[in-house]
């Protein structure tokens, strides 16, 4: 009897406990682990609370919004990889075969064309075993803290590669030689690190690849990364914890764009690297996977040394959804932005997506470069400012004008689509782009 | 709503709690008005229909005191008539067409119902139904209040997803009841336990099962993953739906409702016979007591009487085919086992037994996953060994990754509480303060785990709250 009474005060004192944290504390508002904005106490209107979307809103407000929410989620997390058996994890990727097709290396600081679109690609095969396993999200998480590295699967449900090309095929007509049109398909890091026994997780990005370069017109300027990334796997070229590539692996990206357009090629001695130390990204909220919290990693990125450059950016105004409801007058500002945190390292450039961006290079190549990019492509601008007089950076979720008109009132000579597989399968990047020429 | 939402946890349940204690004098009122309100936070609109269906079955049950048999037809068209529209009406009048397009005859534009189905309206209206013959039997008076009869059906612990409480069983202790200390821990501890068993286990073996049953999962399905998948799904739905009547009867408890057991460690059945005894009880005893016995139970054409008793089992979980496959699968072993296995049964070494029924279950819930036949038939042809490969990633790694998960979620499907409060009983010299601290410090990690893993969680609708 006395027994039962403890343990009814105890549960009670529990559950009081949980209630003043959960009733009483503020409420958090955004997710640093989730990198998103948390639910907000949702509007009344008599039409919401009849089907039921009012009351079910409060519910997940409530538990979206819970005080110390990141803390309770690594608690999750935690929780979770107790649950795995634990196995020894060594990884060691090597790059690709050599016998793959040569690379060609132009003379330092070249500025002749020195490779032909290349459109001929072999497949990749890194040939590692390595313990992996399935997380939250379809991610792969391949080894174990410090060195997990979280691989997003590459899954291709769309396949609107076709519409996409059929889109940069229009582009070449609509804007003709009289500018140079590049398509540059970056693949994803699942391609390169994904250990052979995860293989059947993710769709293979080569297949997609060659049918985009067959779809594409031959006008078009193929940057072909998939070969050129696979030389240099060993080397920091995309980031173990987030989705994105590291500024490295777009390094090599705009080196052998500049090649393929005949502008002066970057090297990498021209830049001042910068480091922001134990950087965890976007991956450790998808994958809800303690070893890639685990695991922080260096963000280097590189600042061009011998180049004056301004940069003048068009903000558009966003309303809580992140739809476009008005632009802001242009305004000079920073290429490379100080973030606060390590969190948003990969906002260094540029600060975000939603903006025109139009960077003066003091160049003395008269060409002046469009890139029209998803974020993966916020890496590689800053390696063209001695290669361009001008470098305008427009996204494809955040542009409200007309390609034709934008690119005649700028003089643009060059337009660089630079965009992951992922979102040209998905259908979204075409159709904006396609809407672009239409606006 | 539902029991392992954190706003259930923090503001619904100890708001709830302090009316309740507060309003002594109000019990069943405060109960009725929370019930309401529990309802009517998913089910805005429906809770007329519940609402409605109350003052029927009242009028129906205070009618059949006076009318007998008529008033009882009355009350189960009624009852019957408002499943078969919610639940029913879309899926017959589909078949209806294609049918008719089978036929050649199909000029006619398909007709549905914009009807969504009231959460929790198969168990209601089963509740309603039992009410209703127990009355119609004497078993148990009418209930002359309709507050009193309210509760009865509208009790938010056992509304939406049962067990199906028959009326007779808390009729007295609708208008008096008494809670005691044991009453209220032994409640509480239950509903820990129901939501460690829904939280901790069955969220995550269903990450599992989504991940190697549906989309790409599915299409690359191995022989392996076939079985890990398929196995993880009978231990989610066994943890989910007996996690659901443990948190109802622990709330039942500590608010002095005894209500009954609706699991016995069912996949240690040994046969298919004995599995339906142990799993989702208070329905195998509703067809009992009110289909199958009065059509003749095993007296007269015992087998058709099985067949279909066992059909309606299945649809009553949902209006698609497969459900009544899945009831027609269990009806043919439940029959062939009364002519053949149970004369044997005692010769039998139990393992084989064991083996034989968690095999057909196993099977039975790959028929019960899969509503989509084209899915359900590249399923089994991956189970039976026709797929690709035997192995993959997805399959290894749902084994390796939650390891420890699999070997907790199998040793909870065993009887392991009554092994452990046999062990304790047989202490010669007890430990009243060991017993204490250890039921604590359960009782802190079943909470607190729970908690830390609902922060975040996506995948935590009961299943069976969708029957």
């Amino acid at each position: 009897m006395r027994g039962n009474r403890i343990l009814v005060t105890f549960v009670t004192v529990m559950m009081t406990a949980f209630v003043a944290v959960f009733c009483t504390l503020p409420r958090s508002v955004y997710s640093e682990l989730e990198k998103r904005e948390l639910l907000r106490f949702p509007k009344f209107s008599w039409q919401s609370l009849r089907d039921g979307s009012f009351t079910q809103n409060i519910s997940n407000w409530f538990s979206d919004s819970e005080p110390f929410r990141d803390v309770f989620m690594r608690g999750s997390m935690e929780l979770k990889s107790l649950m795995a058996f634990k196995t020894k994890s060594e990884v060691t990727f090597h790059a690709a075969q050599e016998e793959t097709a040569a690379i060609v290396e132009p003379e330092k600081g070249q500025e002749k064309p020195s490779v032909g679109d290349q459109r001929s690609i072999e497949e990749f095969h890194n040939n590692v075993n390595a313990n992996a396993k399935m997380d939250n999200a379809g991610v792969i998480v391949v080894g174990s803290a410090p060195n997990a590295r979280a691989l997003m699967a590459f899954k291709n449900k769309n396949k609107r590669e076709k519409d996409f090309a059929k889109v940069v095929n229009s582009y070449q007509q609509t804007f003709g030689p009289e500018v140079n049109l590049y398509c540059m398909i970056i693949p994803t890091a699942v391609e390169y690190y994904c250990p052979v026994n995860a293989r059947s997780c993710a769709d293979p990005e080569f297949p997609v690849m060659t049918e985009l370069y067959e779809e594409i017109d031959s006008a078009v300027h193929i940057v072909d990364l998939y070969m050129v990334l696979g030389k240099h796997i060993d080397e920091d070229i995309y980031l173990r914890t987030d989705h994105h590539w590291a500024p490295l692996g777009a390094y090599y990206a705009a080196r052998q764009f500049a090649m393929v357009a005949g502008v002066k090629v970057p090297e990498l001695e021209d830049f001042e690297p910068d480091t922001m130390a134990g950087y965890v990204g976007s991956m450790y909220g998808f994958s809800k996977d303690v070893n890639v919290k685990k695991s922080p990693e260096d963000f280097v990125y590189y600042v061009p040394r011998n180049v004056d450059y301004t940069t003048v950016y068009t903000k558009y105004k966003l309303d809580k959804d992140y739809q476009i409801i008005g632009e802001e007058k242009p305004h000079q500002g920073d290429f490379f932005v100080k973030v606060s945190g390590t969190s948003s390292a990969y906002c260094t450039f540029m600060g975000s997506d939603s903006r025109i961006t139009q960077v003066k290079t003091d160049s003395d190549c008269p060409r002046r470069l469009l890139v029209m990019k998803d974020s993966f492509g916020n890496a590689i601008p800053g390696y063209l400012f001695g290669s361009f007089e001008e470098v305008h950076v427009i996204d494809f979720r955040y542009f409200t004008k007309n390609i034709k008109t934008y690119v005649k009132e700028h003089g643009i000579t060059d337009i660089l689509m630079a965009n992951n597989i992922s979102h040209v399968c998905s259908g979204a990047i075409g159709a904006a782009y396609g809407r672009f020429l239409k606006k | 709503m539902v029991f392992s939402d954190l706003f259930f946890l923090f503001v619904f349940l100890p708001v709830f709690a302090l009316c309740y204690l507060l309003l002594k004098r109000h019990h069943n009122a405060v109960l009725v008005l929370f019930s309401l309100v529990f309802y009517a936070w998913g089910e805005p609109v429906y809770v007329l229909l519940m609402l409605a269906s109350v003052v029927v079955n009242y009028f129906v049950g205070l009618g059949i005191e006076k009318k007998g048999k008529t008033a009882l037809v009355v009350g189960l068209i009624f009852n019957i008539g408002v499943l078969a529209v919610f639940k029913y009406a879309n899926f017959f009048i589909a078949n209806f067409y294609a049918l008719i397009g089978c036929l050649g005859t199909s000029n006619l534009s398909p007709l549905t119902f914009h009807l969504s189905l009231p959460i929790g309206i198969s168990f209601y209206t089963f509740q309603s139904i039992s009410y209703l013959i127990d009355v119609y039997r004497k078993t148990t008076p009418a209930q002359h209040s309709f507050k009193n009869l309210l509760l009865y059906i509208s009790m938010f612990p056992q509304l939406i997803a049962g067990p199906i409480v028959r009326y007779g069983t808390i009729s007295a202790e609708i208008t008096e009841r008494h809670v005691n200390s044991q009453d209220l821990a032994e409640g509480m501890m239950r509903f820990l336990r129901g939501l460690g068993k829904k939280v901790i286990l069955a969220n995550q073996l269903s990450e599992i099962s989504s991940q190697l049953l549906t989309g790409s999962g599915l299409e690359s399905l191995s022989t392996l993953g076939s079985w890990v998948g398929i196995l993880a799904f009978t231990l989610q739905i066994y943890f989910d739906f007996s996690g659901y009547s443990d948190m109802a009867i622990g709330i039942g408890r500590c608010l002095g409702f005894h209500f009954n057991e609706n699991f016995d460690h069912p996949y240690c059945c040994d046969s298919i016979t004995d599995f339906w005894r142990r799993w989702h009880i208070s329905l195998g005893t509703f067809f009992r007591d009110y289909l199958y016995i009065p059509m003749g139970g095993n007296r007269r054409h015992q087998a058709f009487n099985i067949l279909i008793v066992w059909m309606l089992t299945g649809f009553w979980h949902g209006a698609s085919w497969n459900f009544l496959l899945w009831g027609l699968f269990y009806g043919l072993i439940v029959m062939l086992e009364k002519y053949t296995l149970l004369k044997v049964i005692k010769r039998i070494p139990k393992v084989l037994l064991h083996v034989y029924s968690l095999l057909l279950v196993i099977i039975g819930w790959g028929i019960f996953y899969f509503e989509d036949f084209g899915q359900m038939k590249h399923f089994f042809h991956a189970f039976f060994g026709g797929a690709e490969a035997f192995t993959d990633f997805s399959a290894v790694n749902a084994l390796s990754s939650y390891g420890w998960l699999w070997v907790v979620a199998i040793l909870f499907c065993l009887p392991v509480r009554d092994w452990l409060n046999r062990w304790v009983s047989s202490w010669k010299h007890p430990r009243p303060v060991l017993l204490i601290v250890t039921r604590s410090v359960l009782a802190f990690l079943l909470l607190t785990l729970s908690v830390a893993l609902l922060v975040g969680a996506t995948n935590n609708a009961f299943l069976y709250t969708r029957f």
